[in-house]
């Protein structure tokens, strides 16, 4: 081991190489967007502050701090401490809710001098390994489905104290992992298949109920599972058991409705028709979709972007970052970004099956599915194809606590990636 | 050694996520090249916004300049059309219906319709906003992307009701007004027309032409260009003067009073309109913005009529101001001359069965034709009638102006009633009416019809042998008047009627127009009114030997002309040549209110 490899991360060198990358492309992205406008509009908008770059540049050599001590802090360490510091996040997402600063209408940030921390971030890391010690013990016991069930009720803590802060985007993070998790632990496929089809009812039944406001489309679908369930070789009482829950989350839908709050209700219907509030909650999705669309194969001029320039694109800095990077990089950029994103997400999935430890296969397949889910729904939000609600996307996104978290995990499937059957 | 149940996940897991990143940049692929082009002009338009700047319109002034109708600016609260979606309203639009309490269902209806209708870029949801509401606007501008407050000119007329009926006024374009073909030119929802008056007649000349500009606009919709782009200039409205006089107008709504009447007054000269009131008004600053309901039953309401300008709409029998008229005819055909005397009066005339009395009961006696017209004795007037043909009567109202519309002002001017033979045989029939009707028409009642200002034309057309031309309410621009045709008479017969009205002034019924240093000319007539009280009429001209000024008085339901329309008559002449331009208590411009949704 050489003196330079101190300052290096272990493990996968595709990886690493994929953040120095994201990292580069956020920097340049966030120059551009804090550039003042070039034309004649200098002094009416300035655009974001500079120090946001600034301060971006600052959290990526901390971040890089984070990525190269998860990398090489042993995997059985984190194994051991990972509930204490699981209880210790619970705690400050609790103390938060109880004392925290009203920023915004939300209770999500501990304020500490001048730094502000999102403790949900941080629960985010806490949850995956505690995730990744319940199962790996159980892989290692040969336990089964209890331990799924266990993982669920840890899971349901964190999630329920995010979703009252409120921050519905970041509660579904958790929802996300713990079912990529759980999946990877091997969830039986009639759980599977009740849970997928009980969403899609519910969705389904929602479309029915808000949009098309006719009962057809969900009768269509019950229609459906139950050709279905004539052909599947399932238990009667299995069969019996996936209508009921198909049908109780459809009947529940309305009931549900009506208690979301009504900046929710109105997201969610101005998704299926962003024109009924164009300048409202329409807007950023909007003007977001004009952003990336108008960027061509090319992109317009880097650092000349026109919907940045006038201030088009709310939260271009962060939860619409992307809608910056169509604009100005173009589609190939944007692939390219995306493909960094893939050779992350693949190449962890193979660290997910090839580790040689089961908190190991665990921890990365956390990791994965973190990215995987930020970056699908971040940009299936930022192109339209989802209600808008607050996620980042990870590394690219304006934030030191994305980052920060983002750089950690990073690090962890750096970590795993170096201590496989291969090597 | 990796595990075959990783093996299958492993495989499970990287399909779902590739199918996921493919929808991602499929996705991706479809808005940034094929849609490419729809996004980018998008993307340019949301930077530019067309504004329409109405122009402003002309001004309008009275013979000395002085301004009776000017603009102020209101402000509008708009909206962007796409605040009303095919779903309903925005959550913005319901904001602002809430806070400013609108009624919901009206507000969304009436936005609705400007949405249909319109071609501008934004729905007015607040016309002639009030302060608090302009301020509410700008203090949450951040909050309210897309509503802006717009500056609009809006009308105002600095003297009320007192030129009402002359200038009129100007109201919102009704669909039947609107351009369609999408000329830059054409009306707009919005935009403001001329209604009534001068302001509709002139309507080209003072609603200039809008202009078009592009605004370069932030993310909330505020402006932030610093130099618009003008497509097309705005070209103001021409201003314009009118041949009235404030002060004389002025002084003709004093003498007036609370009376139930209408005076016009011309230079017999030049044949401009120096005075034209009709009583009672309205303030025309109502019209101009949705008038409250309360104000509109209060004027509709009215059994004198605010609306209805009698100057050129109301029709009446002249009555006796009609006998300088007979006796011109009489004169022109041979058959009476200037010193002719008649069978005495004894109080009327048999016709065949039927006995037409003269106004005096107790008779006149035996009278001259001048004594005739001084005294205005219907016998006198009976018996000549009978020595006309109906056609040579009628051919001289005609050529002294009545019967025809004389102004190109208004759109609604009556043009009166002059009946001759083919008139009462499409009346009544051929041969279905007799030589009686000649009797009435003598004196100027039965179905002869005139209005005030076709008196008024009488009037200076009696006063100048026919030289005044037809009635010039607009004196800039200037229209070139066309010279009436030459009266059908001697001069020295028309000579002989201005000096037998000089003396009704001096020593018959116009007593009360007698003026202390200038001689006037004039006639009484009491007009028979059917339904009510007669009508007073006063014509008359001054000076007597050199005419300058004509006008006609007319008063409503007052009974005789002498004792209820000469003293008007008086009081104004008195102010016109009191001292044209010295005149003490000119009245001061109103303040305009009237405050609507």
């Amino acid at each position: 081991m050489s003196y330079l490899s101190f300052f290096f991360p272990r493990g996968d060198r595709w990886i690493f190489l994929a953040w120095v990358l994201l990292c580069l492309i956020s920097l340049a992205v966030l120059w551009s967007v804090t550039e003042p406008i070039h034309g004649p509009y200098n002094q009416l908008d300035p655009g974001v502050a500079k120090g946001v770059f600034y301060r971006q540049v600052f959290w990526t050599v901390i971040g890089y701090g984070a990525l190269l001590l998860a990398s090489k802090v042993p995997l059985r360490y984190l194994d051991n401490v990972a509930i204490p510091l699981f209880l210790f996040t619970v705690f400050l997402l609790a103390f938060i809710l109880l004392v925290g600063p009203r920023i915004g209408g939300a209770r999500r940030w501990l304020v500490i001098g001048p730094i502000h921390l999102q403790p949900s971030e941080l629960a985010k890391v806490t949850f995956i390994l505690v995730t990744a010690n319940i199962l790996g013990r159980a892989v290692d016991e040969g336990r089964g489905i209890l331990a799924a069930l266990v993982s669920f009720l840890v899971m349901a803590v964190p999630m329920f104290l995010v979703l009252r802060e409120p921050d519905l985007g970041t509660s579904l993070v958790f929802l996300a992992i713990w079912v990529g998790m759980v999946f990877w632990f091997g969830f039986p496929g009639t759980l599977l298949l009740g849970a997928g089809s009980a969403a899609l009812s519910a969705v389904i039944m929602f479309y029915s109920e808000s949009v098309a406001r006719e009962a057809w489309p969900w009768g269509l679908y019950v229609l459906l599972i139950l050709v279905v369930l004539y052909f599947i070789r399932l238990s009667i009482l299995s069969k019996v058991m996936l209508l009921a829950i198909n049908i109780g989350f459809g009947i529940g839908i309305p009931f549900f409705w009506e208690k979301l709050q009504g900046y929710q209700q109105e997201r969610i219907l101005t998704f299926f028709d962003p024109s009924r509030d164009a300048f409202g909650s329409g807007y950023q999705a909007i003007q977001s979709k004009v952003a990336i669309g108008s960027g061509g194969l090319f992109g317009t001029h880097y650092l000349q972007g026109t919907q940045k320039g006038l201030a088009f694109l709310p939260e271009r800095h962060t939860d619409f970052i992307f809608s910056v990077v169509g604009e100005e990089l173009g589609f190939f950029g944007a692939v390219v970004l995306l493909g960094l994103f893939l050779t992350i997400i693949l190449r962890g999935i193979d660290y997910g099956a090839s580790a040689r430890r089961p908190f190991g296969r665990f921890v990365a397949v956390g990791v994965v599915t973190y990215f995987t889910f930020h970056v699908v729904v971040n940009v299936a939000i930022t192109t339209g194809l989802l209600p808008v609600t607050g996620l980042p996307l990870p590394l690219i996104s304006y934030g030191g606590s994305n980052l920060l978290v983002s750089s950690l995990l990073l690090g962890l499937l750096l970590n795993v990636s170096s201590r496989t059957f291969e090597n | 050694m990796v595990e075959r149940d990783h093996l299958i996940r492993r495989g499970i897991f990287r399909t779902v996520v590739i199918i996921l990143f493919m929808i991602l940049v499929g996705n991706i692929f479809v808005m940034m090249v094929p849609k490419h082009a729809y996004y980018k002009d998008q993307a340019l338009e949301n930077r530019q916004v067309r504004f329409r700047v109405r122009a402003p319109r002309g001004l309008i002034m009275d013979r000395d300049g002085i301004i009776l109708a000017d603009n102020t600016y209101i402000a509008d609260i708009t909206v962007p059309k796409s605040s009303l979606g095919s779903s309903g309203p925005d959550s913005t639009l319901i904001r602002l219906i809430k806070w400013f309490d609108l009624p919901r269902e009206d507000t969304l209806e009436r936005l609705r319709q400007q949405k249909e209708r319109g071609h501008g870029g934004a729905l007015v949801l607040i016309s002639n906003a009030s302060m608090p509401q302009i301020a509410a606007i700008e203090e949450r501008g951040r909050q309210l992307p897309g509503v802006r407050v717009e500056a609009r000119p809006r009308r105002r007329y600095l003297f009320g009701e007192l030129f009402a009926h002359v200038i009129g006024y100007v109201g919102e374009v009704v669909r039947a007004d609107l351009d369609t073909t999408g000329d830059s030119t054409g009306y707009r929802i919005g935009d403001m027309i001329g209604k009534q008056g001068v302001e509709s007649a002139l309507e080209d000349l003072l609603r200039g032409r809008s202009g078009t500009k592009l605004e370069e606009v932030n993310a909330s919709g505020r402006v932030v260009g610093r130099r618009p782009v003008w497509l097309e200039d705005v070209t103001s409205g021409k201003d314009v003067t009118l041949a009235i006089s404030l002060a004389l107008q002025h002084r003709m709504a004093e003498a007036i009073g609370e009376r139930t009447a209408c005076g016009v007054a011309l230079d017999t000269r030049t044949g401009e309109v120096l005075a034209a009131y009709s009583h009672p008004a309205f303030d025309p600053n109502l019209m101009t913005v949705p008038i409250s309901a309360d104000q509109w039953r209060a004027l509709s309401g009215n059994p004198d009529k605010p609306f209805f300008n009698r100057i050129v709409q109301a029709t009446y029998p002249p009555a006796s101001l009609y006998k300088p008229v007979t006796s011109l005819a009489g004169l022109a055909n041979g058959v009476i001359s200037t010193s002719s005397i008649l069978e005495p009066c004894l109080g009327g005339w048999q016709f065949g069965n039927r006995y037409f009395r003269c106004w005096k009961r107790s008779g006149h006696g035996l009278v001259d034709h001048t004594q005739a017209i001084v005294q205005s004795c219907d016998t006198f007037y009976y018996q000549l009638g009978l020595r006309l043909e109906l056609d040579q009567l009628a051919a001289a109202a005609r050529s002294l102006g009545l019967g025809r519309v004389c102004t190109n002002v208004f759109a609604d001017e009556a043009s009166g009633n002059i009946p001759d033979v083919a008139w009462y045989d499409k009346r009544f029939g051929k041969g279905k009416w007799t030589r009686g009707v000649l009797l009435n028409n003598a004196i100027g009642q039965g179905e002869i019809l005139v209005t005030p200002i076709q008196m008024a034309v009488l009037t200076a057309r009696l006063a100048t042998s026919g030289r005044t031309p037809d009635p010039v309410f607009v004196i800039s621009p200037h229209r070139k008047a066309e010279p009436p045709e030459a009266l059908p008479f001697r001069e020295s017969d028309m000579a002989w009627v201005r000096r037998s009205m000089e003396l009704v002034v001096s020593d018959g019924t116009g007593k009360a127009a007698k003026l202390d240093s200038i001689s006037v000319a004039g006639k009484t007539g009491t007009a028979q009114n059917p339904h009510g009280e007669d009508h007073a009429w006063f014509m008359c001209f001054a000076p007597a030997r050199e005419p300058q000024v004509a006008m006609v008085i007319i008063v409503e339901n007052a009974g005789h002309g002498s004792s209820e329309a000469a003293p008007v008559a008086g009081q104004w002449l008195e102010a016109y040549f009191a001292a044209g331009d010295s005149l003490p208590g000119l009245p001061s411009p109103v303040t305009v209110n009237g405050r609507g949704h």
